[in-house]
């Protein structure tokens, strides 16, 4: 399901989503799925590295397995390991423009 | 001549377990002087002469954490090692993405200096379980390196592994050095590599996160989440009362009748008053104390193995970061509650060192096990042994949770108040934590865990126990031998003290026993142990508790001791630990004033408060 979006959004689909500031890791609510797109410049260069040597890599499917409530760290699976990241880092992570 | 095998993995692929199996349990930790990684080496119980060394785990070669580049130092010095044979790269097959990219690193170091590498490609069995498999001989083509199945948990391939170790090789296999290996590849090329081979040969689905999924979504529900944090914190405070009073009572039986058996095998009388009063009554009353810290250590252990301490952590996270700390912060917090020195040292896993520094001045706060016998002696002295729901409440337990909450809730006003004067001195870095997934506890290696942490507090603290109590009782027993504890030395020592601890309803007998215990605070036991041994003519050993109840101590001395013992900073070995991983002497010293005056204060008030209200 998620890989058609992705294929959907090369295709240059316009959808009302693109013209919002590009969504991040964050907003992802319980059960939804998202492509990252990459990071964002204000996130350090030795984090960038160490999240793609977890698995997060730009192209790479992520899906937000539980959020918790009360703004705490939300659980991210990537391929078959899940992370749990506070929105200090996750708020950096940006995806590609529109799923659901 | 002894040659060795390196084993090595990123965190969470089963390293602990593999590394049990093959030595059969013969695991010695060494914690190496001044540097912050254990290091643990143990001989195979099926290979001659073969020691197996275990390297922490790491997610990459490339540290950013000061903990890991220890590590990865640790481990390039070990490659250099004439006698290393060979280096076993553990792997996590079901999560591939994220064991590949270091083993590629570590087959590229290994290929630098020679050294033939063997990649163990664990948790087959799961894997087959959920009727899955991944083509190990591709992967082993890909890597340039042979990639054996092996199941720490089953034992499953590990006699095949031990052949390769002897040198069998598999029929068709390359020879080692390859010429067209990764020796000269760089990391951002590796990284490439890494997720392109896990994209081609990693199990595909969520079928393996599944389990793990639906028990997170019960864990970390809003609500039962919330409780079922709060049952397992509770269930583990009663069981530090509750499960290990038996064994407490047979400690206790036990050197009462070894006292009664040896003591009139004594020939002289100070021999005799010697072996009752410090020995028997000094030393006895602390061992009484060692069955709670094996429960306490296999508790926290089983929540580590299980898995569900991560999920502590992430529900811990937001309600810590208003003080200032991270979710990190809650296992060597939880440590700090079993001992400060272990919290200490696991603090050392919080990347951020503006965290880590708030969570030092966190740890001694935490209700450590050396408080334990303190707290449990005064709890047992003036709160009533009642229980209610058959047994699964009791007010002793309920006390004991209160003044282990004081603690906690200290170390967090202190973090909260420090992280706000202290605006941005350390750099910072955000929170991202692997959620294992939930696993039954390996119960052998557990067991033995908490019997190794019991060995230490026996042989490192009795030392000093012994010694205190050994000088407090020679000071109480002479010159009069011991006829009037207060005309001793001892006693002539404590009126000095005496005025310091009067305000607080105490008289110099636990003066002297407070002076003591700044040394540890179980020797507070020990000391009190001693004394009132003297001055009571039983030749019988009599628990502690009970000469604390005929003496003259009011509730409010009691209480006030209690919240004096909770805060004050009083461990020699924690202050040097800290020394050591700050860098400095100063902040321990800041710590020792600061908590010890805190302690005082809080002390002073609670025991004019409870006079006052009629206590």
């Amino acid at each position: 399901m998620e890989a058609s979006m992705a294929a959907g959004n090369k295709a240059g689909m316009t959808t009302a989503a693109d013209s919002r500031a590009p969504r991040s890791l964050w907003s992802l609510r319980r059960g939804e799925g998202g492509v990252i797109a990459g990071y964002d410049d204000s996130l350090a260069e030795h984090y960038r590295v160490r999240l793609m040597e977890m698995g997060f890599h730009p192209g790479e499917t992520v899906t937000c397995l539980q959020a918790p409530a009360f703004g705490s760290p939300k659980v991210f699976r990537v391929s078959n390991t899940v992370f749990s990241l506070d929105d200090e880092v996750a708020s950096h992570i940006k995806l590609e423009s529109h799923d659901t | 001549m002894t040659r060795k095998v390196i084993l090595i993995g990123s965190p969470n692929c089963g390293k602990s377990l593999l590394f049990n199996r093959l030595t059969g349990l013969s695991q010695k930790v060494a914690n190496f002087p001044g540097i912050t990684v254990e290091v643990a080496s143990g001989r195979f119980s099926d290979l001659e002469d073969t020691t197996l060394v275990d390297y922490p785990g790491t997610y990459s070669l490339q540290p950013i954490s000061g903990e890991e580049q220890v590590a990865v130092e640790q481990f390039q010095q070990g490659l250099e090692d004439p006698d290393v044979s060979h280096v076993l790269c553990l792997i996590d097959v079901t999560r591939l993405e994220k064991s590949l990219y270091f083993t590629l690193q570590v087959i590229r170091e290994c290929e630098r200096r020679g050294k033939p590498v063997f990649v163990l490609a664990n948790m087959m069995d799961i894997l087959a379980g959920h009727g899955l498999e991944v083509d190990l001989d591709g992967l082993s083509r890909e890597l340039s390196a042979p990639v054996l199945p092996i199941s720490a948990r089953t034992g499953k391939g590990v006699p095949e592994l031990l052949c390769r170790l002897r040198g069998e090789a598999a029929a068709g296999e390359d020879p080692w050095p390859h010429d067209d290996g990764v020796a000269h590849t760089p990391d951002v090329i590796l990284r490439g590599n890494a997720h392109q081979l896990a994209r081609k040969y990693g199990p595909r689905g969520d079928l393996l996160v599944r389990t793990q999924t639906r028990l997170d979504a019960f864990f970390l529900h809003t609500a039962f989440g919330g409780l079922a944090f709060f049952a397992i914190m509770y269930l583990l405070f009663q069981s530090i009362f509750t499960w290990a009073a038996p064994a407490m009572d047979a400690v206790e039986a036990g050197l009462g009748w070894l006292a009664g058996l040896v003591v009139p095998l004594v020939p002289w009388q100070l021999g005799k008053d010697f072996t009752a009063d410090a020995v028997f009554s000094g030393l006895g009353a602390f061992l009484v104390f060692v069955p709670q810290i094996f429960v306490l250590t296999f508790v926290i252990g089983m929540l580590e193995d299980s898995g569900y301490m991560a999920r502590a952590a992430l529900i811990c996270h937001k309600p810590l970061r208003v003080f200032g700390l991270t979710g990190k912060s809650f296992i060597p917090m939880l440590s700090g509650v079993a001992c400060a020195i272990p919290g200490i040292y696991a603090a050392r896993s919080i990347d951020s060192p503006r965290k880590r520094l708030l969570t030092y001045l966190a740890i001694p706060l935490m209700p450590c096990s050396a408080r334990l016998p303190v707290y449990t002696l005064l709890i047992a002295a003036f709160i009533p042994n009642t229980t209610a729901l058959g047994g699964l409440v009791g007010l002793q337990g309920l006390a004991m949770f209160a003044v282990y909450f004081f603690g906690m809730f200290c170390g967090l006003l202190v973090t909260g108040l420090v992280s706000r004067s202290r605006k941005d001195h350390f750099t910072d870095l955000p929170f991202v934590l692997e959620m294992p997934p939930y696993r039954l506890p390996a119960w052998v290696p557990l067991l033995r865990k908490a019997w190794q942490r019991c060995k230490h507090f026996i042989t490192k603290a009795g030392g000093i126990i012994l010694t205190v109590t050994v000088a407090v009782w020679f000071l109480g027993y002479f010159p009069n031998g011991g006829a009037d504890l207060g005309s001793s030395w001892l006693g002539q020592l404590g009126r000095f003290v005496g005025p310091l601890f009067e305000p607080l309803g105490l008289d110099w007998r636990y003066g002297v026993a407070i002076m003591t215990s700044f040394l540890a605070r179980e020797v507070f036991v020990g000391t009190l142990g001693a004394m009132f041994g003297i001055e009571s003519a039983e030749e019988n050993m009599v628990p502690l508790v009970n000469y604390i109840q005929a003496s003259d101590l009011g509730l409010a001395s009691g209480l006030a001791l209690l919240v004096f013992f909770a805060i004050a900073l009083m461990c020699v070995s924690t202050m040097a630990i800290l020394s050591r991983e700050a860098g400095s002497w100063r902040l321990p010293l800041q710590m020792f004033a600061a908590y010890g005056l805190a302690g005082y204060l809080g002390a002073l008030g609670v025991y004019q408060l409870v006079t006052l209200l009629g206590g």
